[in-house]
């Protein structure tokens, strides 16, 4: 199939879809401490259409799509499936009902198998299947997709694309009759992306119906056929993607604020002579024992934003995380120059450079950036850098007062604990506080993951500031090729656990990094 | 219309549940301890009698104590997910090390000719403790001074003991819960072989059962002026210490905090720049640390011997570093909620022993019923309302109009 034909046969709206509602949900209501999530929120999916639900953060779509999924259970209002009304208490009846969800990052199970993840699912929620059977689908879908799957290999070896498409089928063969796509394909390469747009459209062909949460809006104008945009939990309107323009929807999401929002590239910072960070052939080693980083060198200079580009789980992830010194090296050495004597981080570990002013932001910011069951006052002190010994909490609430005004962080108090945030506000704790910590040196794997447009580029803003202004040297790893192309000095194309390519921010074109990450 | 009911998890939690659901326990579990007693020929009249008398008893105030104490050493470790299980072993290490301090270099017991007897009745700091053996004890150090060294040498060999088994998790990622109950039984059997070897006494009583020469008089902790109760002041200054220092530490120090989060998310603790091993070992160390003091209390203020344990199963502890580990939980972990926790257990305890004695004088039940039994009843039957009530409570129940046509 052609470039061409691909693109007509999955950017364009389904002329077959019904107006008959598969799921509708009635002035759901959701309060949180201190907040209403969802304020009389109401809308519908029809049968046979791609809905995308979007917002900015804190609008309240995963807690809509958490309510969808039986995650939560709404304080107020109803929710029908195909016209009777049903109660979602927990995921197991979500499934049931036939909705199903693919997130971000994968739920499968590693050490297993591809048929055999989904076979465990099938088992889970009462249905049976032979296996051969289910082999046989996920050999078909593969060869249609063309994105290649063998469903006796184990999960662990696949990429992030396969496994997200192992979920996708997953839910297909557990029958869903709604597919909800949270961020769930966001930060696959252009190509890839098209081949699952092109499956949603084909599922969608024939009767199921899909939502996709994305913070990509040209991407939903282009793959849906309704866009729903929240606002401060309400519904500010549902348009027909057909007919409307990416303007009007951003002003629908932001208000005001849509005039921020820019991709052209930040302008470029003034580097020093001095290397911060000095990574000297690299090898280390990944979750599964195998080499996820395959000797790679860089320098990163004083004053300077250096992005690496890829596909997720292509050795970025394990080099950021040596390169900070939560992860050993096999082979080579990681110097990070502070003062005026270099670090060794593989021998000294991640306490030391961490102790001295070196921000990180981590992946999986849930697990390794904040404390869910802490307050966000209590996941400043946290850190070295900011507490050690006696905890001046009266310090530490002007501190974080001034983050969250700096941020428009939306919570109740600087004493609510971070679990009650919207992912968004969560990450902007995050953000906030590891650049307010980076005196040096910021190590960062996609920054802004979770942000809407407008608080993304604000992040990618103050980063290149802190660059510009204070040298700030920047090793900054991201799935997003917009971000990494936005706020990069020296793009980096990493792939296969090595760095294939460096360019200059000037001479890089988006194309060819595109080819470079997925050849 | 139709009604129908639905289960869904709290968001936030139950507001007063820390006070609500411990005292909801605490009456359910009596209540469906009485009805079990009950059936076996106690009635109601005198449990219930004996369980309120028991709340305000004289007698409980040193198990009120001591539980508040281990409690808090705990604690210390719970919070941050490290289980310690060997305040056993550390309370029995703090008892070898005050044993020896105040047996053998705060005073010492010396053999002197019966005939020179007298001279040593009369003697201030000397005390008579075998006449037929002519065995006198006399103290080399100023009181004050050996009960603080006694204190403070238990709370060192405690932490030692304690952080043996913190650097197995952290460094070798050896199960502290397995390392800290094992090293409990090799305590109690060192011991033994101490007690009955290289540090048993002269006295007749000490040659005879195999343990230490007492601790001579001046060097006892002095009790508490109330009447009915064994507890010493060192006791309660302890309990004060231990519980308002490990309060502030939770509450005021990086530590602290750190602790906190090492329970709840070591990951992110670990991406900080917080080396969570050395975290892991502290938070042994420091639960030892409290929980050692605890054998000194126990020597200086109540056994004032080591003797051999015949039977493993009722060592000099009475147990209270398992029973601690209650407490703690009682308190869901919360520093503040340790003394009350503290206070149900020991009224639990209190309430067994003296329902025994009780039961005692009345026909046909003495001896059918130990004290220790009623006391786990009682203490089981609490504990296992607690766990159901603090899991329905993170639930709750819902009724909506319009059920599924």
């Amino acid at each position: 199939m052609s470039e061409a034909q691909t693109k007509t046969s999955v950017f364009t709206q389904n002329p077959n879809s019904s107006n008959e509602v598969v799921l509708e949900a009635k002035n759901i209501v959701k309060r949180f401490p201190g907040v209403v999530a969802l304020d009389h929120v109401s809308f519908n999916v029809r049968k046979g259409e791609i809905l995308a639900l979007l917002g900015e953060n804190g609008a309240g779509k995963s807690t809509l799509v958490k309510i969808l999924y039986g995650v939560y259970v709404p304080d107020e209002g109803e929710i029908a499936v195909e016209g009777r009304r049903v109660f979602i208490t927990s995921p197991l009846e979500a499934i049931k009902l036939g909705i199903s969800m693919v997130s971000q990052v994968p739920q499968i199970i590693g050490s297993l198998t591809v048929a055999e993840n989904i076979i465990l699912g099938l088992s889970k929620y009462g249905m049976i299947s032979k296996i051969s059977r289910v082999k046989e689908f996920i050999r078909e879908e593969s060869k249609r997709t063309g994105i290649e799957v063998d469903p006796d290999i184990e999960v662990w070896k696949l990429s992030y694309t396969q496994k997200q498409l192992v979920e996708l089928l997953r839910s297909v063969i557990l029958g869903a009759k709604v597919i909800m796509l949270d961020e769930a394909i966001t930060f696959l390469p252009i190509q890839e992306k098209r081949r699952f747009y092109e499956f949603l459209r084909r599922f969608v062909g024939q009767g199921g119906s899909a939502i996709l949460i994305t913070h990509k809006i040209p991407e939903a104008l282009e793959a849906a056929d309704r866009i729903t945009v929240l606002r401060r939990g309400k519904v500010v309107g549902t348009v027909d993607a057909k007919k409307t323009t990416l303007d009007q929807v951003r002003k629908m999401m932001f208000g005001e604020r849509s005039s921020e929002i820019t991709y052209e590239r930040l302008p470029p910072s003034k580097p020093t002579e001095e290397v911060v960070v000095d990574v000297e052939d690299l090898w280390v080693l990944g979750a599964h024992g195998e080499y996820a980083v395959k000797g790679v060198t860089l320098e990163v200079r004083a004053g300077e934003v250096y992005g690496i580009a890829g596909v997720a789980g292509n050795g970025q992830l394990e080099l950021i995380q040596s390169v900070i010194g939560l992860r050993k090296p096999v082979k080579g050495s990681v110097r990070v120059k502070l003062n005026s004597k270099p670090i060794d981080v593989s021998k000294v570990g991640i306490g030391k450079i961490r102790s001295i002013g070196v921000g990180y932001i981590p992946d999986e910011p849930l697990k390794f950036g904040v404390s869910m069951e802490n307050n966000i006052e209590e996941n400043l002190a946290m850190l070295p850098s900011i507490t050690n010994g006696i905890i001046r909490w009266g310090r530490i609430k002007k501190l974080a007062e001034s983050l969250i005004k700096d941020f428009d962080i939306k919570t109740p108090s600087s004493k609510t604990k971070v679990k009650l945030l919207s992912g968004g506000n969560l990450m902007k704790v995050l953000v906030s506080r590891e650049l307010m910590v980076s005196k040096k040196l910021l190590v960062a794997y996609n920054p802004t993951r979770a942000l809407d447009e407008v608080t993304a580029i604000m992040v990618r803003k103050r980063i290149k500031e802190k660059a510009l202004n204070e040298k700030l040297a920047v090793l900054m790893a991201s799935e997003d090729l917009d971000e990494v192309l936005q706020v990069s000095d020296k793009i980096a194309v990493m792939n296969s656990g090595k760095i294939v390519r460096v360019f200059n921010a000037q001479e890089a074109k988006r194309e060819e990094i595109e080819k470079l990450m997925v050849m | 219309m139709k009604m129908k009911l639905i289960v869904t998890r709290r968001v936030k939690p139950l507001r007063y549940g820390g006070v609500v659901i411990p005292l909801l326990s605490l009456i359910i579990g009596v209540v469906i301890s009485q009805l079990i007693l009950w059936a076996v020929g106690v009635p109601p009249e005198l449990f219930y009698g004996t369980m309120a008398g028991s709340f305000i008893a004289p007698e409980m105030l040193r198990p009120f104590v001591l539980l508040t104490i281990l409690g808090a050493a705990l604690l210390v470790a719970f919070i941050g997910a490290v289980w310690n299980i060997g305040a056993e072993g550390q309370i029995i290490w703090g008892m070898i090390v005050a044993a020896y301090i105040g047996v053998f270099v705060a005073a010492h017991s010396i053999k002197v000719p019966l005939s020179e007897l007298p001279k040593y009745e009369s003697m201030p700091g000397a005390q008579v403790l075998d006449a037929t053996y002519g065995v006198v004890s006399v103290v080399l150090w100023n009181p004050v001074l050996a009960g603080l060294v006694m204190i403070l040498a238990a709370a060192a060999v405690g932490a030692v003991w304690a952080a043996i088994s913190g650097a197995l998790r952290a460094y070798l990622e050896i199960d502290e819960v397995a390392s800290t109950l094992i090293m409990n039984y090799i305590a109690y059997y060192s011991l033994n072989q101490l007690a009955t070897g290289p540090m048993r006494g002269l006295s007749v009583q000490a040659a005879q059962f195999g343990r230490t020469d007492a601790l001579n008089d001046a060097l006892r902790f002095p009790r508490l002026p109330i009447p009915g109760t064994t507890v010493t002041t060192v006791e309660v200054i302890l309990a004060v210490i231990a519980f308002v220092g490990v309060w502030f530490m939770l509450k005021y120090t990086s530590f602290g905090l750190r602790l906190k989060i090492l329970g709840s998310n070591p990951n992110a603790l670990k991406a900080a720049g917080v080396d969570t091993r050395k975290y892991i070992t502290l938070a042994l160390t420091l639960s030892g640390l409290i929980a050692g003091t605890v054998g000194a209390a126990l020597f200086a203020g109540d056994y004032f011997f080591l003797g051999k344990i015949d039977n493993i199963v009722s060592p000099p502890t009475q147990n209270m570093g398992y029973t601690a580990i209650l407490v703690a939980w009682l308190a869901m972990l919360d520093i503040r909620a340790i003394p009350i926790s503290a206070y149900i257990i020991a009224g639990l305890m209190q309430s067994g022993a003296t329902l025994q004695a009780n039961l005692g004088t009345m026909a046909g039940l003495s001896g059918m019923i130990s004290g220790a039994a009623i006391t786990y009843t009682l203490i089981g039957f609490v504990l296992l309302t607690f766990s159901v009530l603090r899991v329905l409570t993170e639930y709750r129940i819902r009724f909506v109009r319009g059920g599924p046509k």
